[in-house]
């Protein structure tokens, strides 16, 4: 194996729950969180492999790829929309029996709430609560001030909050 | 809902995870190499691989093995022809005027290694070495009257060291291995003499070269050359004025 496969590979294990929870929480599907993972991965190597190594925060390149992917999935998801209804296989929403059993009807009732707040939000929440990126690496993926972040943290928290409350 | 709850809550999301299995074949997708390798390192083809990989290195290290076993062998050994390819190429890497010299020194090494064989009584060795002894002697005398005169003063050393050597040989085994070395110091010395001749020498070089001349005369080539030798080198030859 080339040292390039050893370090993507090692990559890939750090990374590979991340990316996935991220983009699961987003489609709310676990195949096409699975195929968009894959391909997030994949992305990632081909870059990986014709950069030679040379990307300096993998981290937040996998998640800007994930990024991509699942705004590509949606604009296709919508664009399937004009199809006659009785040619569309509708995408699953909700979670697998799996993993419904994985988690407590709080914590459910916290992803539902999850699901309804804005995108920019349930993103931000999922890295700063979740993957435990610090705020600067939030702020470089999202290219913005460390302080529009925590701003942003504040007023996703709150509204997570409102809709916990309203769900 | 607190907002500690809440972000308590929001952790416990973090058990959202990848199916394993699901996980380790996408890797294997992305990443084919990584456990084929992993598992075909004792394949034949990975191990033909690895022989492919090491062939330059390991050549590398088994000539130059051969080479070091060969330079201990003496003529009749298995591994001699190896050593007589590299005093070929030494020949043949040398210069005109130098190739009297390293036929010289090859002949002195065939001496040595003459010594190390009636030591150890390796009878078989005996006659090969004699003989490459008498070929170098022959190439050096044929050699000689391509030789510039500048360069006839360098061979009296090695003559000289030769001469021992034959003698310390002749006397262990008994036997003459040859009047190569005769016939080599023979026109050696008539070289240097008639060079000698066209030079203007002081009193106590010109005492020398005469009493060279009538050693060469007499036959005795090794006291003519100690003689010339002795006439080359002003310190000597001044040392010996003085006495």
């Amino acid at each position: 194996m080339s040292q390039l496969q050893k370090q993507f590979g090692k990559i890939y294990d750090k990374y590979i729950e991340k990316i996935y929870r991220f983009v699961f929480l987003k489609v709310n599907s676990r195949e096409i969180a699975e195929d968009l993972t894959a391909e997030v991965f994949t992305r990632g190597w081909e870059s990986f492999h014709d950069n030679k190594c040379d990307i300096k925060n993998p981290q937040a390149f996998l998640y800007q790829i994930a990024r991509n992917l699942i705004v590509d999935h949606y604009r296709e998801k919508s664009q399937r929309q004009v199809v006659p209804v009785e040619n569309v296989t509708l995408p699953e929403r909700g979670a697998s029996l799996e993993e419904q059993a994985i988690l407590t009807s709080d914590v459910w009732t916290v992803k539902a709430a999850l699901e309804n707040i804005n995108e920019d939000y349930r993103e931000i929440i999922v890295w700063y609560y979740l993957d435990e990126l610090s705020v600067p690496e939030i702020a470089k993926i999202l290219n913005k001030s460390e302080d529009a972040v925590r701003v942003q943290i504040h007023r996703a928290i709150q509204a997570l909050k409102g809709e916990v409350g309203g769900v | 809902m607190t907002e500690k709850d809440l972000i308590k809550q929001l952790q416990e999301l973090k058990e959202i995870k990848p199916n394993k299995d699901w996980a380790l074949l996408t890797k294997r997708q992305i990443l084919p190499r990584e456990e084929s390798v992993r598992h075909s390192v004792f394949n034949t083809f990975a191990v033909f691989q690895w022989k492919l990989a090491f062939a330059p290195v390991v050549s590398v290290f088994v000539v130059i093995g051969l080479f070091g076993f060969a330079n201990t062998t003496v003529p009749g050994d298995f591994l001699f022809p190896i050593k007589k390819a590299a005093e070929i190429t030494q020949v043949g890497l040398s210069s005109s005027a130098e190739k009297t010299g390293v036929h010289l020194k090859l002949a002195n090494r065939r001496l040595e290694e003459l010594s190390g064989i009636a030591e150890v009584n390796k009878v078989r060795s005996l006659a090969p070495t004699i003989k490459e002894f008498q070929d170098n002697m022959t190439e050096a005398v044929n050699g000689l009257s391509s030789m510039d005169s500048a360069t006839f003063k360098e061979l009296v050393v090695e003559t000289q060291k030769l001469e021992e050597n034959k003698q310390r040989v002749e006397s262990v085994l008994g036997v003459q291995i040859g009047g190569e070395t005769e016939e080599f110091e023979n026109q050696l010395v008539g070289y240097l003499i008639a060079d000698l001749e066209t030079r203007t020498l002081g009193e106590d070089e010109q005492k020398l070269l005469a009493e060279a001349k009538d050693y060469y005369a007499a036959g005795d080539y090794t006291l003519a050359l100690e003689k010339i030798w002795i006439l080359s080198n002003p310190s000597v030859s001044s040392g010996q004025a003085n006495k």
